[in-house]
């Protein structure tokens, strides 16, 4: 009897299949020709997809970052969208990994066909993006750091201060100071990575030879190895380049283990949770970054001003507390991104072009002026040095 | 030297979590063969756990307490409700349980506690300079939690009559049985033991290495790494094997790259199980404390 | 020795020959569905449908190294890794063509393998799971440290290889670039399974002694399967590599070789088919998962799926330890039970009734039969079994020449000598006959010199070969076949099975072979001399049935006929009497005797004085592990120290007692 009912399944599962594969032949799977990538819809919601470190070591970055675009959409949509159309925010989280990132971005290409990409929060998976965003020829903000996110790319640009310009403030300032040699701690990740070769090429111009590099993974928690080389290192000054809370965690230890040398830390620390990791430690540390955690102490000219006090007006009331640069390199992003799609609409090249043409934003991070070539729009301009002060970032009168 | 000392004393407060680790895993290796995945989940449990009684406004000392209780209720817990399930219970499929076990409490911790690391206040006192070594007081809380509760256990099982017992429970269940204990009370304490260790081991190391929910894997897998030093059943050879580890992981990421740390406990331990099973102690077999 | 087995590791069908017809059916069926998946699911769905062909390829390798070697992996990450990141590198950094690239993934993954596969599978059970486990770790580690690898961003910006010209850039094609991979891979995978190294390995996990000594090279097999099971894993990382386009170190992750284990623990081990559905199941959970739990509980994030791989591991183990097979078996069982309602009893008892036996024509079950030989044809049966052929004998030396030479063969356990200094010399076509009470040594003697444990001291020659401190396996493949004293049946097969086992080193199919299904007519001949050898002992109509459901008696003859298959030079019987009916006895002697006849050299170890001195040509008697005679069985019944040796406990105990009683009195 079984036997006679597997004869009859296998037409049976022929018939169902054919009959599925004629009436429900979405063909979506296979790239599909309406809208997506290549021919840009001009029905319908614009999609702008988000991929950030929601999760994971970058979660200090990537959270404040979704926060802003979550509140930015809102805002916008209630404005009535970009040119009466509603807009469509997909935020991926990457679980701060390179290849959650790969996976997130081929599937807002591949299935949500969006028109925009904003991301990654850090350069480990930004630059696992950029050859998926290059191919699809998808349009691609990135909120992190490492200028070999947008090196030579049609496609991808990104908000964030370039590292070079970080490292050419703090380099200034040691060089002021009379600095010859500096030992570096940096991130072993791709924020961390060809830090150290910059430095040599730059120092090289100022006197400043890099004695020592010791790196560390963004989710270690002990640091005593790596601090206790530096202080064993011939150096002026040590820079700490990483993100929090693993940068943090290494000043508390450098102060700890007794090094007793001035710190210069990157613009990855450039947020209140710094002072949680870091503790007493953090106490006159200087750092390069936006204006934004020292909005309190521009004076009433700066550009910016006006732009940065209303986002952290928006943003603290949004979320009851105030947002981290990391917040305003998604502002900037999808500032630049939304007027750029209402310039030019959604079709890619014409995106691209728009976004390559914009011109004197003021973001939050800075006066962004982008050109084909130069696809992170930021000078040392954008720059200010911060000192870690009672708990908070001050500005630093150098 | 100064450098070496401080990598030294720096390993071997690392190495103090490890022994921890490793004497709970002995304790339910040798009454149930289990080898216990999860050991590792423990600390982190007992630490993130702690860290919120004192946020919730608890007396550190008083919070710390009862992170140990509900830990070690939570380890026998597992025993009853898990371990004591499965029929014929073989180490192979011990790891393959408690590693379900492992997954389940990280999963827990992470949607309990969030992704973050945390970290516990500092127990009380002052950082010591000795000639240019520094070291923390929370380093020296470390070696002094090994030395009571690591002490105490070792001598629990050589001078009480239970421990004596457990002893005889790992060796021959019927002789146990003889002396007073039954199997599956054997079992329960031993869990209990292993419970308090990883507890104690994570709540003290919390205030430097912070807790986070998936930090109890490695841990456990670096205590695993120092038991099998002492072939799975010397306490006192685990616990050697526990801080030479730690000093040894110190000195390559001291002297070597930080990176690769983390790769030292692996490489011995496929060293040492290719080479000597039995553990680098010298007569195996037996059951020794 | 003990021989861990995987949990619930679940037993091949009991039917000797596999329903092929199920396997052409099933992976007709997976094939559409195949076919239409592209055409009607959703986006998410089919990125889910994916990554779980992706993972299915190292799932189905593990699923073979847990449930054929019985291995567990904990490290099947590594592998993986190793496929994805030669791959990349390959494509990246060498502009290798993508089918190079490709093979450079698979061959790097395997031979890693084979490097690290060497001295660990010397490792067993629990053991090789951690030393695997490490292994993961030291490979997401280096990958993540060396420069070459990319450290911690990986490999990234390759590009995806046209196949045949076509660009595969959507999820849709490369589906369909990838199922084809995974369906030969199901079918070369099942095909092992039934191969004859497959049955070997499955041998392997019910007595590694008893496949040892029919010549199963234990070891080597397990490095091939790891190899093997190595390949499968590269192979889904190269096609990981491909889809995702960048390869980092989380690829090597510890949670990637716990989501493996997860698939293949829920699919059922060693359940080819199994580990396909449980890939689909768990990427499917973590799909669901991760949707699922933010939305219950507020502000979860991250990897929250973790929450399900850990109960779901827990409660298959504690509740379904043979997986999603083990239920479907179940749940089929019961269906055919509504179609042919059978009593309940019968399937408790049986639980290995043979599946399919209605496809087979072999009708019920004899379980009629268990009750001993049917009355009153013994002499009939006597006479077919005279007429019968003899199964077949290896005559490597001349009658009379020597075969078998032992040299002051010693073992010691600490300070207890349990064998002390024994030499003594077999010649061919002779049935030997070692004695002694309890406790004499006589099984250590056999374990020594079929190679189940290392001698302290002297030498074993086997055909003028030195064997001793070999594995059994050694002396087997040159014709040394021994049976078990505490029988050691191959309980996850039938009895054909049972005795095909023994013709394994008649047959040459390798694992290639078996893997392309290329051993048909091989396996063929040898099922049917298997089953010309039950016939002729009157097992034959037990051919079908469940090895361990045989009764005790016949187990022991079914191990005399296994040992018989492998047509050996030098048969070691260790108490083949024990637990045989008085007709049993008769039977088997008079079949020692012809064999001998035909050429065969026996030495039996046995508890029965008499038959061993009506049957032997020659007699050793060991006691207290020194051998006190060796000659014909008439001088050594005659020798004084024979008679202490085995009378004197008991005359001087009935001595020591009659003294009492006398004193008493």
């Amino acid at each position: 009897m079984h036997r006679a009912a597997r004869r009859l399944l296998v037409p049976a599962a022929v018939a169902a299949s054919i009959a599925l594969a004629l009436s429900g032949c979405t063909a979506s799977n296979f790239g599909g020709d309406d809208g997506g990538a290549d021919g840009a819809a001009e029905e319908g919601p614009i999609k702008i997809g988000a991929v950030l470190d929601i999760t994971g070591v970058g979660a200090n970055l990537g959270v404040p970052e979704q926060n802003a675009l979550n509140m930015l959409a809102d805002q916008l949509n209630a404005d009535g969208g970009i040119n009466g159309r509603e807009v469509e925010l997909i935020i991926e989280d990457n679980q701060s990994t390179e290849d959650g990132a790969a996976r997130a971005t081929t599937q807002l290409i591949e299935n949500d066909q969006v028109d925009l990409i904003i991301g990654a929060s850090r350069t480990g998976p930004s630059l696992a993006m950029r050859p998926l965003v290059e191919a699809a020829q998808v349009p691609t903000i990135s909120v992190a750091a490492n200028a070999a996110i947008v090196d030579g790319s049609e496609w991808v640009f990104k908000t964030a201060q370039n590292d070079l310009v970080v490292l050419e403030r703090i380099l200034d300032d040691a060089e002021a100071k009379g600095y010859t040699k500096v030992a570096l701690a940096r991130d072993a990740t791709g924020f961390g990575e060809g830090i150290a070769d910059i430095i040599t090429e730059l120092g090289a111009e100022r006197g400043i030879t890099l004695t020592a590099t010791e790196a560390f993974e963004p989710s270690a928690t002990d640091f005593t190895a790596q601090m206790t080389n530096l202080r064993g290192a011939d150096a002026d000054a040590v820079i700490i380049w990483g993100i929090t809370p693993s940068a943090g965690l290494a000043q508390a230890a450098y102060v700890q283990i007794g090094v007793g040398k001035p710190v210069y830390q990157s613009h990855g620390v450039a947020n209140s949770a710094f002072f949680e990791a870091a503790g007493p430690a953090a106490e006159g540390v200087i750092a390069p970054m936006g204006r934004l955690l020292v909005a309190d102490q521009l004076s009433a000219d700066d550009p910016q001003k006006e732009v940065i006090d209303e986002f952290i007006a928006d943003y603290t009331e949004e979320f009851g507390s105030a947002p981290s640069s990391f917040a305003g390199h998604a502002y900037d992003a999808w500032k630049i991104g939304v007027a750029a799609i209402e310039e030019a609409g959604t079709d890619p090249e014409a995106l691209r072009d728009a976004i390559e043409n914009t011109s004197d934003f003021v973001g939050i991070s800075g006066v962004f002026t982008m050109t084909p070539e130069d696809h992170s729009g930021l000078t040392a301009e954008a720059l200010i040095m911060a000192i870690a002060e009672g708990g908070r970032w001050n500005l630093y009168e150098e | 030297m100064i450098d070496f000392l401080q990598l030294t004393a720096a390993g071997l407060s690392q190495g103090s979590v490890y022994a921890l680790l490793a004497v709970g895993l002995i304790a339910t290796y040798t009454v149930r063969h289990v080898v216990n995945i999860a050991q590792g989940d423990y600390a982190t449990l007992a630490g993130l756990g702690s860290i919120s009684l004192v946020s919730a406004g608890l007396p550190l000392p008083l919070a710390i307490l009862v992170a140990l209780v509900s830990v070690t209720l939570a380890s026998v817990l597992i025993e009853r409700l898990v371990i004591a399930r499965v029929k014929n219970l073989t180490t192979l499929v011990s790891i393959i349980l408690t590693l379900g076990v492992s997954t389940l409490l990280q999963a827990i911790m992470l949607l309990v506690w969030g992704a973050e690391g945390r970290r516990l206040a500092a127990f009380p006192g002052s950082d010591l300079d000795l000639g240019g070594v520094s070291i923390r007081s929370q380093e020296l809380w470390m070696l002094g939690t090994l030395v009571i509760v690591g002490g105490g256990i070792l001598l629990f099982y050589e001078k009480t009559r239970w421990g004596k017992a457990l002893r005889a429970s790992a060796e021959q269940p019927v002789a146990a049985r003889i002396v007073g204990i039954s199997p599956a009370v054997a079992s329960v304490l031993a869990f209990a033991i292993a419970g308090l260790a990883g507890a104690a081991a994570g709540v003290v190391s919390s205030p430097i290495y912070l807790s986070i929910w998936s930090g109890g894997l490695l841990l456990g897998l670096k205590g695993f790494v120092a038991a099998v030093l002492g072939g799975l059943v010397s306490f006192r050879a685990a616990i050697v094997g526990a801080l030479l580890l730690g000093v040894l992981e110190s000195y390559v990421a001291g002297y070597v790259a930080s990176g690769w740390k983390d790769a030292v406990a692996f490489f011995i331990l496929i060293i040492v199980l290719i080479i000597r099973p039995a553990g680098l102690v010298l007569r195996p077999n037996a059951v020794r404390v | 020795m003990t021989i861990s087995k995987p949990p619930g590791a679940v037993r091949s069908k009991t039917g000797f020959w596999p329903n092929n017809r199920a396997t052409i059916i099933g992976v007709a069926v997976l094939a559409l569905i195949i076919v239409i998946v592209p055409f009607t699911a959703s986006s998410s769905l089919m990125n889910i449908a994916v990554f779980s062909m992706i993972f299915a390829l190292p799932a189905i390798g593990l699923s073979l190294l847990m449930g054929l070697a019985g291995q567990v992996s904990l490290g099947q990450a590594a592998f993986f890794a190793i496929g994805a990141y030669t791959h990349a590198i390959l494509l990246q950094k060498f502009e290798m063509p993508g089918v190079v690239a490709a093979v450079g993934g698979v061959v790097a993954a395997m031979l890693a393998a084979l490097l690290v596969g060497l001295p660990m599978l010397r490792l067993r059970g629990h053991y090789l799971a951690l030393a695997t486990l490490g292994l993961g770790f030291i490979v997401m580690i280096a990958v993540r440290e060396w420069e070459f690898t990319g450290r911690t961003t990986g490999i990234y910006g390759y590009g995806r290889p046209e196949v045949f010209g076509v660009p595969i850039d959507n999820n849709g094609l490369f589906f369909w670039f990838v199922a084809p991979f995974v369906l030969i891979g199901l079918v070369l995978a099942l095909n092992l399974t039934r191969s004859r190294a497959g049955r070997a390995l499955s041998a392997v996990n019910d007595s590694e002694l008893a496949a040892e000594s029919l010549g199963v090279n234990t070891y080597a097999l397990r490095v091939k399967v790891f190899t093997l099971s190595a390949g499968f894993a590269g192979l889904g990382g190269v096609f990981y590599a491909y889809q995702v386009q960048i390869v980092s170190p989380q690829v090597a992750e510890f949670h990637v070789s716990v989501e493996l284990l997860l698939m293949v623990v829920i699919g059922g081990l060693g359940s080819v088919w199994g580990a396909i559905a449980g890939a689909f199941i768990v990427e499917l959970l973590s799909e669901g998962l991760r949707d699922l739990i933010p939305a219950i509980i507020p502000g979860a994030t991250g990897e929250v799926q973790l929450i399900g791989y850990g109960i779901v591991l827990i409660l298959v183990i504690l509740l379904l330890p043979g997986g999603l097979y083990q239920a479907a078996r179940t749940s089929w069982a019961a269906i055919r039970r509504g179609i042919r309602p059978r009593s309940r009893a019968a399937d408790a008892a049986a639980p290995a009734v043979p599946d399919g036996t209605a496809d087979t024509g072999a009708g019920e079950v004899p379980t009629r039969a268990f009750g001993g030989l049917a009355g009153g044809t013994s002499a009939a049966a006597d006479a077919a079994l005279l007429a019968a052929d003899l199964p077949a004998v290896s005559t490597p030396v001349a009658a009379g020449e020597p075969i078998l030479e032992v040299r002051g063969l010693t073992k010691r356990y600490g300070g207890v000598v349990a064998v002390d200094d024994v030499s003594f010399t077999v010649p061919a076509g002779r049935i030997m006959g070692l004695i002694g009470p309890n406790g004499a040594g006589k099984t250590t003697c056999f374990n020594m010199i079929t190679g189940a444990i290392t001698p302290t001291a002297g030498t074993v020659s086997f055909l003028g070969e030195e064997i001793q401190g070999r594995k059994p396996h050694v002396g087997a493949e040159r014709g040394l076949t021994r049976t078990f004293q505490n029988l050691q049946v191959f309980s996850s097969t039938d009895v054909v099975g049972n005795v095909y086992m023994g013709r394994y080193r008649k047959g040459r199919a390798g694992i290639l072979r078996g893997m392309l299904g290329l051993q048909g007519r091989e396996q063929y001949t040898h099922e049917a001399v298997a089953r010309d050898i039950l016939d002729s002992m009157r097992l034959g109509e037990f051919a079908q049935l469940a090895a361990g459901d045989l009764p005790f008696g016949r187990q022991r003859m079914m191990e005399v006929c296994r040992a018989l298959a492998a047509e050996p030079a030098l048969l070691l019987l260790d108490e083949p009497m024990a637990g045989l009916s008085g007709q049993e006895r008769e039977m088997l002697a008079g079949l020692l005797r012809r064999l001998r006849d035909a050429g065969l050299t026996i030495v039996l170890v046995e508890h029965d004085v008499a038959q061993v001195m009506a049957l032997a040509d020659s007699v050793a008697v060991l006691d207290d592990g020194v051998l006190i005679a060796h000659g014909d069985p008439e001088t050594v019944r005659n020798d004084p120290a024979v008679i202490v040796a085995y009378l004197g406990t008991d005359a001087e105990e009935a001595e020591a007692e009659l003294k009492e009683l006398e004193e008493q009195a």
